[in-house]
């Protein structure tokens, strides 16, 4: 790795401080597995100037229950929220999602607000040394539009002139199906509004915000959710396609539901198609396999990723079924 | 005069003040609260119970202060992308990924490498090469430091605890199937030990 500084952080106020005086120029390191390995193939054309790691920050790690809603501090490890008795009995999504991220190794570096922030994985992005100079580094085009895009978007692209690059976090659809909340040193978001697809970016923090807290609301009487994962390999791998969903049944009626998908779209794909079929309908097979054919309907296949459309549609079907235990 | 706005900067965090009293009010806002600034670069940290004070620069991982500056060799180093597990190192309790980890953020830990296994006489050594559980050996010392804060944390795990907790680590010779057999028995023998 090339040179840097370095700044421990003691407080918010004084991450912010720093960040706000390198801008662009500074990154945040907390866990450091997504930075760390860009930094290691400089991916990017320029190089961080300095680093300041908010690890340091006291009393940002913490799940509790507040009141019916959970709080996680933004630097809480993914194990231990894959662990947590309370995560697991009532937000069962997030907990799988936390528990199928990475390799156990992973999970206790990395936190959960920089499985949301982490950077795109397309492999023209990651190539070493800046070879591929592509839209989301302001470079000319995506390479992904005529190259191997088996592992892009099937949902089209963004940044003008389409970057096909999904978002490759786990948590971040159990999030927006849980309709959680991110809160960062300025504001509170909702987590569906939290990403956002621009050179060098994947949310909408400025330069000197940070995520502090994840806010998840109680869960209503009758809801359950689950999280599904297709990977190439058990462990250690990044999604192909990921799926959580969750259902508020009322009777055998379903009165709320809220599906997402990821690593399917350059930001979590909110599946609402499936959502308006299974809304008021009792579930089962039928239905589950309906809801799934709806939230592919709008699909736009590249070259060499039509796979990934059956294997949404069935993560759809398949996360619905094991909301009511099928 | 740009020679004093030197002298004005903050020794937590460089930023630069005009004045001693704007100096004295940024530290008290900033960084209230936080004892002395340490010497710049320099952490104390504890690797296989012996004690180490060492100026690091910011960009060296931990694993390149211990293999190269250190010169415990036993941990290897592969795939430097946080994707192999090969050297793993205990950092307070927990297997981290030492080519994934800034030496210099590592000020106050406590951490074992498979040196500090091997001289403590963990049973898991005898274990491994009991059960066979390496072909060339460069993945070894990554399995057995993990398969070590397992059994720190489950003295007596199942199977599919030792599977899940070794499914960082890979080995392209795949003795896989050896991995649980070893440290099972090397459980089994911390059991007899204790008794």
């Amino acid at each position: 790795m090339k040179e840097f500084k370095h700044f421990n952080a003691y407080s918010i106020e004084e991450a912010v401080s720093l960040l706000g005086r390198y801008g662009e120029r500074a990154c945040i390191i907390a866990g450091g597995t997504d930075l760390l390995g860009k930094m290691k193939d400089a991916i990017l054309p320029a190089y961080p100037e300095a680093l300041v790691n908010i690890k340091t920050i006291p009393g940002l790690s913490y799940i509790k229950e507040d009141g019916g809603m959970l709080k996680i501090g933004a630097l809480t490890v993914l194990s231990e929220i894959a662990h947590s008795e309370v995560v697991r009995s009532h937000w069962p999504a997030l907990a799988q999602a936390a528990c199928r991220t990475a390799s156990p190794h992973i999970r206790d570096m990395g936190t959960i607000a920089g499985n949301l922030c982490q950077d795109i994985r397309c492999w023209y992005y990651r190539n070493q040394n800046n070879r591929f100079s592509c839209l989301r580094k302001k470079g000319g085009r995506c390479y992904a539009i005529k190259g191997d895009n088996r592992y892009h978007s099937i949902f089209g692209g963004s940044v003008s002139g389409g970057c096909l690059a999904v978002h490759p976090s786990d948590t971040a659809p159990a999030l927006i199906a849980l309709d959680a909340k991110i809160k960062t040193s300025g504001r509170t978001l909702d987590a569906r509004d939290f990403f956002e697809v621009k050179p060098v970016k994947t949310t909408v923090l400025k330069a000197d915000e940070i995520v502090t807290e994840i806010q998840v609301p109680e869960p209503a009487a009758g809801t359950t959710s689950a999280f599904l994962k297709f990977a190439l390999r058990k462990s250690i791998d990044f999604p192909i396609v990921n799926c959580a969903a969750m259902i508020t049944l009322k009777g055998d009626r379903v009165a709320a539901a809220r599906i997402c998908l990821n690593a399917v779209s350059v930001v979590p794909y909110r599946a609402a198609a499936a959502e308006q079929v299974v809304m008021g309908k009792s579930l089962d097979e039928a239905v589950a396999e309906e809801a799934g054919k709806a939230a592919v309907s709008e699909a736009k296949p590249l070259e060499h990723n039509k796979y990934m459309v059956a294997i949404a549609r069935t993560l759809v079907k398949r996360s619905i079924l094991a909301c009511v235990g099928r | 005069m740009n020679k004093d706005i030197k002298n004005y900067a903050c020794p937590y965090c460089g930023e630069k003040c005009r004045s001693a009293d704007e100096l004295k009010e940024h530290v008290f806002q900033a960084h209230k609260g936080r004892g002395l600034p340490a010497p710049e670069g320099s952490i104390k940290l504890t690797v296989n119970k012996a004690e180490y004070v060492i100026r690091v620069a910011p960009n060296w991982t931990l694993y390149y202060l211990i293999h190269d500056k250190l010169g415990l060799t036993g941990t290897k180093q592969f795939c430097d992308q946080g994707a192999c597990g090969s050297c793993t190192m205990i950092v307070d309790g927990k297997p981290v990924l030492s080519c994934m980890l800034l030496a210099i953020e590592c000020g106050g830990k406590v951490i074992e490498t498979v040196e500090g296994i091997a001289a403590d006489g963990h049973p898991l050594i005898e274990a491994y090469v009991n059960n066979h559980a390496m072909q060339c050996g460069y993945c070894t010392p990554g399995f057995v430091v993990t398969s070590k804060a397992l059994l720190d944390r489950h003295p007596d795990p199942t199977e599919e605890e030792i599977v899940e907790a070794l499914a960082g680590n890979l080995c392209r010779c795949s003795t896989y199937p050896q991995h649980p057999i070893a440290v099972r028995e090397a459980a089994g023998k911390m059991k007899a030990a204790k008794k």
